[in-house]
């Protein structure tokens, strides 16, 4: 009996959280006026007109674009550098290593919203304002994907890079070829965390962009929603653009986000 | 014959590995050379942290105690000037006031919701359906701000949402949400509930299931129940997970931004509004900045955050010396 109580107190709250996510469809593919209708509508009607004129009529597609170039961008800067930076703490002994290892962890603990002023104008100051790297290069390390890697890489052999360098193998290329490949969880991981934070961005692009041409979805959203509040199926379908790849992304891969989630407090307290 | 020449190949392998291994660890120039090869790798990444994070990090003492703009490059050195004009400011204390009551209110809201969804889904295995409203309560942590902050000012709408809806189905009086200025901040913050709750509860999970069955049983068996239970036996075990759940929510809950802008920044005003409700330390320092263009006093206005997020960190590493129970 308690066990069924819980049961449906959980499906309760469950559907509690999702509803949010639900009613974007809802306003989305409703009839034109759903949104005010008193009681309020409960089902999408699965009309896809509004959304098929805002990917063939309007600039969103090439908004949605940019989040996935910018997305996939990071991703891969990001892969790259905590690999390199990984692999060197975890591996090589080289002077001063304890050092740079708190100061990698420092960056996690500055506040960021204290930091954009001066951000924004370092940015200035390199050119960088309005262009894609402005939204890519800041982001192209992290610190949790360097610890990531560390710890993966201190578990690999140590024989494999013995017989490596043995061999004659250049570090480099043992890290592309052995290490990397090893490595697969760890690069699933930041994969999946790199993407859920840069495909999220907003602030940033908020502040360091003001050619729409390279707007990201949320950005554009964001313009979109102060000008036109009322438009709500249109404004519905485009949030639809923005939420559909990563709800996608999400229902396919939750249990290794969340085990990434709670997994990198165990990790950080090592 | 033949295994012979093969074995002695093989000893001369051997021994020339161990010549190798031996002279790549003792040598003093293959120290220098792992030092080398070391600073290489770490190269892309800390170039991205001293440009971006470090080095603006020190650029922002540097401007909060000039009077500097970004169009002409003279500075001249004001001292506290800035704070001077920035204590003075009514706007600012009702910035810092807004803050603290976002923060006050939620933290504790936000970690004691976070642990009784915990418990409640932690028989997750032993029911079906368990690991699926874990999901969904953890996915609106990865949607994005925007896209369903859009949805929450239609369900706050005063006269067509979904929330009044609902209070009208308790037979409660109808709020403005948004537009009223008592209510506008909590708003934001039931937002910020739904959207990150789900973190705290799957971190809180992780915490519960380290706790040992055999613990459990004991305390079971010896007759510890229900909230008695909760209170002496689980809560301590998992104080030091509280303690970085208490941590984390401060300060991301500080940092907010993203749907301060959106909810309240509507056609019926600028954001932060209505009059200037919700406009926290972040949103201020935004406006500042990037709007009316005042960078040396968002910069004194940043350092001030600054140092409120390092005394936050600092109480509550001394509350949890204290407090934290640590196996």
């Amino acid at each position: 009996m308690a066990k069924y109580l819980i049961y449906s107190i959980r499906a309760l709250v469950a559907i509690g959280f999702i509803a949010p996510v639900y009613w974007v469809l809802v306003l989305a593919t409703g009839y034109h006026g759903a949104a005010y209708s008193l009681p309020p509508v409960w089902i999408p009607l699965w009309h896809w007109g509004p959304l098929m004129y805002v990917i063939t009529h309007t600039h969103w597609l090439r908004y949605l674009l940019n989040t996935v170039f910018i997305t996939a961008a990071t991703i891969f800067l990001v892969i790259i550098t905590s690999a390199l930076a990984g692999y060197a703490l975890a591996e090589i002994p080289f002077m001063g290593n304890s050092m740079i290892f708190y100061l990698i962890l420092g960056v996690m603990m500055l506040p960021q919203q204290a930091l954009i002023v001066p951000q924004y104008v370092t940015i200035y100051h390199l050119h960088m304002l309005n262009s894609y790297t402005a939204l890519i290069l800041p982001f192209a390390a992290n610190t949790s994907g360097i610890f990531l890697f560390r710890q993966f890489f201190k578990k690999l052999p140590s024989s494999y890079r013995d017989i490596a360098r043995v061999e004659g193998v250049r570090t480099l290329t043992y890290i592309r070829r052995v290490a990397l490949p090893l490595a697969r969880p760890a690069v699933a991981t930041v994969t999946l965390l790199t993407f859920i934070a840069s495909w999220n961005q907003f602030q940033w692009p908020l502040i360091m962009l003001t050619n729409q041409k390279l707007q990201p979805i949320e950005l554009a959203l964001s313009h979109y929603l102060q000008t036109y509040e009322s438009n709500w199926r249109v404004l519905g379908s485009a949030a639809l653009l923005a939420l559909l790849p990563i709800i996608i992304m999400f229902i396919f891969t939750q249990r290794y986000i969340i085990q990434a989630v709670a997994g990198g407090d165990s990790g950080a307290k090592e | 014959m033949i295994s012979e020449v093969s074995k002695n190949n093989h000893s001369k392998i051997v021994r020339i590995t161990s010549a190798k291994l031996l002279s790549w660890k003792k040598d003093g120039t293959g120290r220098l050379k792992s030092t080398i090869l070391g600073y290489g790798l770490m190269l892309p990444s800390l170039l991205i942290f001293s440009v971006f994070y470090y080095g603006p990090a020190v650029f922002l003492g540097y401007i909060a105690f000039f009077h500097w703009t970004i169009f002409s490059n003279t500075s001249t050195f004001v001292g506290w000037k800035n704070f001077e004009i920035l204590f003075n400011q009514p706007i600012f204390w009702k910035a810092l006031w807004n803050t603290i009551y976002y923060l006050i209110v939620l933290v504790p809201t936000t970690t004691l919701l976070a642990l009784g969804l915990a418990m409640l889904l932690r028989e997750a295995p032993r029911i079906r359906g368990g690991g699926l409203s874990r999901a969904l309560i953890f996915l609106p942590h990865v949607t994005p701000v925007v896209a369903t902050s859009i949805i929450w000012v239609w369900i706050f709408n005063p006269s067509f949402g979904l929330a009044n809806v609902i209070l009208h189905i308790f037979h409660l009086p109808a709020l403005n949400w948004l537009e009223s200025t008592r209510w506008a901040l909590p708003s934001v913050m039931i937002y910020t509930l739904w959207h990150s709750i789900g973190l705290y509860t799957v971190l809180f999970l992780a915490g519960l299931a380290t706790i040992p069955r055999s613990v459990l049983e004991a305390a079971r068996v010896d007759g510890a129940k229900g909230f008695f239970a909760l209170r002496k036996v689980i809560w301590p075990l998992i104080s030091p997970i509280t303690f970085f759940v208490v941590v984390l929510c401060s300060i991301n809950t500080i940092q907010t931004f993203s749907q301060i802008y959106t909810l309240t920044g509507g056609p019926h005003g600028g954001a932060g509004g209505p009059a200037f409700s919700t406009t926290t330390d972040s949103l201020l320092i935004y406006q500042t900045a990037f709007m009316y263009l005042h960078f040396s006093l968002a910069a004194a206005m940043s350092l001030v955050l600054f140092t409120i997020t390092l005394v936050i960190i600092i109480i509550q590493k001394i509350l949890a010396d204290r407090f934290v129970f640590y196996r």
